[in-house]
């Protein structure tokens, strides 16, 4: 739902640009919408192939799955574990907080719950391709490897503060 | 015409891989694999309209927008109002943040500083439609604090990975 407000937001507000600019001067006019229809294809192709395996992660891993081996590991270990599994999930974290919340349910720690939790949202191990042909090899690199290892921080400085 | 087929498969490598396991999982378990394509497909269809938009926006940054523009809001000289301007872009957006790369990229080669754009992927991380339902599972007290955490973070780490991007 919140996706489609999103899109119905952006499309208006890309197409009043649109509308905006080229009434007055259509002479770029062919050469944007050449470039624009290419680039939606070629993304929808990649973006795609991201859905289906969010897709498919989402049905063969279940919640109980996830949550129980994340119970067997607590302290450093249980971060790091934790950071791991979630930059593998990916997908609306909507589906993220109810395994959060089992977690808590059978007493996982703090910091384990939370490296897991930020790693979900920050880390995209299967995005990282299309971040690395968009973005460049150093970008993408230096961003993760500073996620993956924050994430412990944030995760240690959750546990001191709750 | 072979040059073509090379360049597909060069190209979509990666894409083409995700469809052999695909098509292997739903050899192995067709009703799994079923449900889990059927969901990618209303994922798909669900922001169809922000994929449309984003290539749209980028193409009519790419060749429309003046460099000047851009470097002005986003750019070195925006220093501190532009990170912020990212960070609260960031935290307001929703969607994955990958759908956008195509739209950074745009931006970034037409004079957005790096570390604003690393800013806004940081604060992608912050769910803002989704911190009601987070809160009734995981408490108040709990919710508030990764978030802002996140947030700390995500000007922190726009300039560390500027720093390295910029590197020589």
């Amino acid at each position: 739902m919140q996706n489609l407000i999103m899109g119905l937001v952006l499309f208006v507000f890309t197409l009043s640009l649109y509308l905006f600019y080229f009434r007055k001067d259509k002479s770029k006019l062919s050469k944007t919408f050449k470039k624009s229809i290419k680039m939606f294809i070629q993304n929808s192709i990649r973006i795609f192939a991201i859905f289906v395996i969010i897709g498919l992660l989402e049905k063969f891993l279940s919640k109980e799955a996830v949550g129980n081996f994340l119970l067997k590991f607590s302290g450093l270990k249980g971060i790091i574990l934790g950071d791991l599994v979630g930059a593998i999930m990916m997908g609306p974290i909507a589906s993220g907080y109810p395994i959060a919340k089992y977690l808590f349910e059978h007493g996982a720690e703090v910091c384990v719950v939370s490296a897991f939790l930020l790693s979900w949202v920050m880390i995209g191990t299967i995005s990282i391709p299309l971040e690395y042909k968009d973005l460049g090899k150093r970008f993408t690199i230096t961003r993760n490897l500073l996620a993956f290892f924050s994430i412990i921080v944030l995760a240690l400085i959750m546990e001191v503060l709750l | 015409m072979k040059d073509k087929i090379l360049s597909f498969l060069k190209e979509y490598t990666l894409e083409i891989i995700i469809s052999l396991i695909a098509v292997t999982l739903l050899i192995l378990n067709p009703q799994k694999a079923y449900l889990g394509i059927k969901n990618a497909f209303f994922t798909y269809l669900n922001l169809l309209l922000v994929m449309v938009s984003v290539a749209f926006l980028a193409g009519f940054i790419s060749e429309v927008i003046p460099k000047e523009m851009i470097k002005k809001i986003l750019g070195k000289e925006s220093g501190i109002k532009g990170i912020l301007i990212g960070a609260i872009l960031g935290t307001l957006m929703v969607g994955p943040a990958y759908v956008f790369y195509p739209f950074f990229k745009e931006m970034i080669s037409k004079g957005a500083r790096v570390s604003v754009i690393a800013t806004t992927i940081g604060a992608w991380a912050i769910k803002v439609p989704w911190i009601p339902f987070a809160i009734a599972l995981l408490g108040l007290k709990y919710v508030l604090l990764l978030n802002f955490l996140v947030f700390i973070y995500a000007i922190i780490s726009g300039l560390i990975v500027e720093y390295f991007v910029n590197l020589k």
